[in-house]
């Protein structure tokens, strides 16, 4: 198992986390998986695209 | 932290929330005071309390698959005050999991034999993470909209046996009056 497989880990918490903060807000489950899930893909893109920066940063300059 | 310490703080912080809710919270609305309650000891259990039993078995079996995975990547051993101090205090923001805690006794977290050790301080967050989304379902509790007390006022079709949702009877309404005939155009 790598040393960097930790990063598995992310998934599932923030699904967890996001899950559990629309459920506070609504109580139409397709809504909180529709929110969840949007809200998850932002923040995914996010961390991929700053992971990509900071590597082409240390890569290149 | 030594456990007398320990208790007295979490003695304090307990009172301290049930003064200001008790405070705060209107009559009616106490039992919002009592979910909050027992919203802390089992995540979930508060909303069960208010009516939302799908709800809380959803935040019951969510929170409580991500603590027993935490748990399991950390030997099934409780964060220490050594192992992280704010992971320390996170999982106790259930009360389930402060009692785990304490059965399990004050042994250091390990990571499993077969886990990479790279995934300790992740399963640490997990357990911590639970305790702390267990705070944002007890603060739902009060926000939850609860059925008014049947001491309130009923409507006026219950006091006649009718349910209260039922259909309003159509009323006594004259419909609007046709309209007089135009007169014929004088040809």
């Amino acid at each position: 198992m790598s040393g960097l497989s930790y990063l598995v880990l992310f998934f599932p918490i923030v699904l967890v986390i996001l899950l559990v903060l629309e459920a506070c807000r609504s109580d139409d489950p397709k809504k909180i998986a529709k929110r969840a899930l949007a809200n998850f893909g932002v923040l995914t893109a996010v961390l991929v695209l700053g992971g990509a920066f900071v590597y082409v940063i240390n890569r290149w300059f | 932290m030594s456990t007398a310490r320990e208790f007295k703080f979490f003695v304090l912080i307990f009172g301290l929330v049930l003064v200001l809710v008790s405070t705060f919270l209107r009559k009616g609305e106490r039992i919002k005071g009592v979910a909050f309650f027992v919203g802390w000891i089992v995540p979930g259990a508060g909303h069960f309390l208010l009516g939302k039993w799908k709800k809380g078995l959803f935040f019951f079996l969510l929170l409580g698959a991500t603590y027993l995975f935490g748990m399991w990547i950390a030997g099934f051993r409780p964060v220490s005050y050594d192992d992280n101090p704010f992971y320390f205090v996170g999982q106790y923001g259930s009360g389930i999991t402060l009692l785990i805690a304490k059965l399990r006794g004050a042994e250091k977290a390990i990571v499993r034999p077969a886990i990479h050790p790279s995934w300790f301080d992740p399963g640490l967050l997990y357990v911590c993470v639970v305790g702390l989304l267990n705070l944002v379902v007890m603060m739902n509790t009060l926000d939850l909209k609860v059925e008014a007390p049947s001491s309130a006022p009923a409507p006026a079709g219950a006091s006649e046996g009718k349910p209260a949702d039922a259909p309003k009877p159509a009323t006594a309404v004259p419909a609007p009056a046709a309209p007089p005939p135009a007169p014929e155009k004088a040809t």
